[in-house]
């Protein structure tokens, strides 16, 4: 016997489909949530290193010194390793030039 | 009901059901769209949550930074230099410190090597909390490795290894201990070791050093101070804190990077193909409008079917590609993003990224993502909307 339902209307499925994705992203929160609560457990000690080794940079591109260190490294280091040199390294596409730079020639 | 919100259900129930009889062309947009949103919103979550990381670090960084330069690049600094620097008033210490890279040519990696007195350091006395084992002892050679080195180096159970002079002369190592991986981020690919041991590595002579590291008595005083340095040692770059951390602000700042330009341009691209599919409306999709007027539907009617149509497929779009972007970002570490920003990195530190999102950052990719499809997709049907119903249907 077929089931004697009111089919719901567009609008009620679309309601369903959007409350799913909105209960996902409240998901998505509440992980970030308990991430930046671990996080302060573990900021400490990187804070301690970084003050006690005297860091200026984060570790990320280790393949050039100005990807691994731009906050201390020349600002014209991607173009002065030899004449004619243009930066050809994949992470230098990622990062801009240092404002520094333009303080520097204040 | 509200006759309004009854009529405005309507007109969605009416939407859904156009967009169902089309459903592999809305269903393809839809995913093209979300696809173009899951890369911008990536690229937004992961910039926004470096800069926080580098934000809440950097603040430890230290608060002057002198190099010395000589043609255009940097190079030893005397230490002499440390002499001349207590005539500063406000200048509490001054740390010489040692470092520099190591090119591993069997596997291609760069080591970063440093060497610090950590005990005339900020925090020094805790720096033990930050590693496995024990700090490297003057005299011994010895080093702490971090977690990408140990990695790297392979060294199984031993403890000894040697890294070549600037003379090709072997040193000989032995590890003290190892940074504790919740450091990572700011330590994979670090050798700490001892002044001495960092010196007898680089061939840097005994009364010079790479650059040292100064700080203040009165933190507000960091860029007189640094004004002052400039000054009395005119032959040296002065950092400062503030500056350093601003390097990262541009450099993972939204406007910076070839990489959001190439991300906006594929988003103006898919809008400009909104546009021109939308402006050049289909004969069946002209003749319905057409219909729709003939049966006494006014073209505010037709504009607000067109607006919800737009608003479900880049509504959900958005959502999708928010959410896939999150995903993305932070249980997969930017894996798609992690060739450019690594590059050819062999020392490759786990991007364990801190959830950044906030809702300027959501607002900032609704505003460049939903509202210029819906003005590309709303315009065109109102432009076809205003055409006679007897003409359309001709």
């Amino acid at each position: 016997m077929a089931a004697n339902k009111l089919p719901l209307r567009p609008a009620a499925w679309l309601a369903l489909l959007l409350l799913v994705l909105a209960t996902l992203d409240v998901g998505f929160y509440q992980q970030s949530r308990w991430e930046r609560l671990h996080w302060q457990d573990e900021r400490p000690r990187l804070a301690i290193v970084t003050a006690a080794l005297g860091l200026t940079d984060l570790c990320l591109a280790t393949e050039a010194r100005y990807t691994r260190n731009p906050a201390v490294s020349d600002p014209i280091a991607p173009f002065m390793d030899h004449p004619g040199s243009l930066e050809h390294f994949p992470s230098g596409s990622f990062w801009a030039y240092p404002a520094r730079a333009a303080e520097d020639r204040q | 009901m509200n006759p309004a919100l009854e009529k405005q259900l309507n007109l969605l129930d009416y939407a859904l059901s156009a967009l169902r009889r089309r459903k592999g062309k809305n269903f393809g947009v839809m995913l093209v769209f979300a696809g173009v949103i899951f890369l911008v919103a990536s690229f937004q979550f992961l910039s926004a949550s470096l800069t926080a990381t580098a934000e809440s670090l950097l603040t430890e960084a230290p608060e002057i930074v002198v190099q010395k330069m000589s043609a255009g690049r940097q190079e030893a600094v005397p230490l002499a230099y440390l002499e001349r620097l207590p005539t500063i008033p406000g200048i509490r210490v001054a740390v010489p410190r040692i470092w520099g890279y190591y090119f591993d040519e069997t596997s291609g990696a760069n080591y970063m090597v440093l060497a610090v007195d950590p005990g005339r350091m900020p925090r020094g006395d805790q720096l033990f909390k930050g590693i496995d084992g024990r700090l490297p002892e003057a005299g011994k050679g010895e080093v702490v490795l971090g977690p990408g080195v140990v990695r790297n180096l392979k060294l199984g159970g031993r403890r000894n290894f040697s890294l070549f002079r600037p003379d090709l002369s072997l040193i000989p190592l032995t590890v003290a201990g190892t940074f504790k991986p919740a450091t990572e981020l700011m330590t994979s690919d670090l050798i700490f070791t001892t002044p001495d041991t960092a010196r007898d590595l680089f061939a840097i002579p005994a009364a010079a050093a790479t650059d040292l590291c100064v700080y203040v008595a009165n933190p507000g005083e960091i860029s007189t101070i640094a004004r002052k340095i400039a000054g009395l040692l005119p032959d040296t770059r002065v950092l400062t804190r503030p500056q350093i951390s601003q390097t990262y602000k541009v450099v993972f700042g939204w406007r910076s990077g070839f990489a959001s330009i190439c991300l906006l341009a594929a988003l103006a691209a898919f809008v400009i193909l909104a546009w021109d599919k939308a402006s050049g409306l289909s004969a069946e999709e002209k003749r319905e409008i057409a219909i729709l007027k003939v049966l006494g539907w006014q073209t505010g009617d037709i504009l607000v079917l067109r607006f919800w149509e737009s608003l479900t497929v880049s509504s959900l779009a958005y959502l999708l590609g928010c959410s896939a972007a999150y995903l993305h970002v932070f249980y997969l570490g930017g894996t798609l993003f992690r060739p450019i920003l690594l590059g050819w990195s062999v020392i490759q530190p786990g991007l364990h990224l801190l959830p950044t999102v906030t809702g300027r950052d959501l607002l900032l990719i609704f505003i460049l993502s939903v509202v210029p499809y819906l003005a590309a997709t709303v315009i065109p049907a109102w432009r076809a909307a205003i055409v006679p119903p007897d003409a359309a249907v001709r």
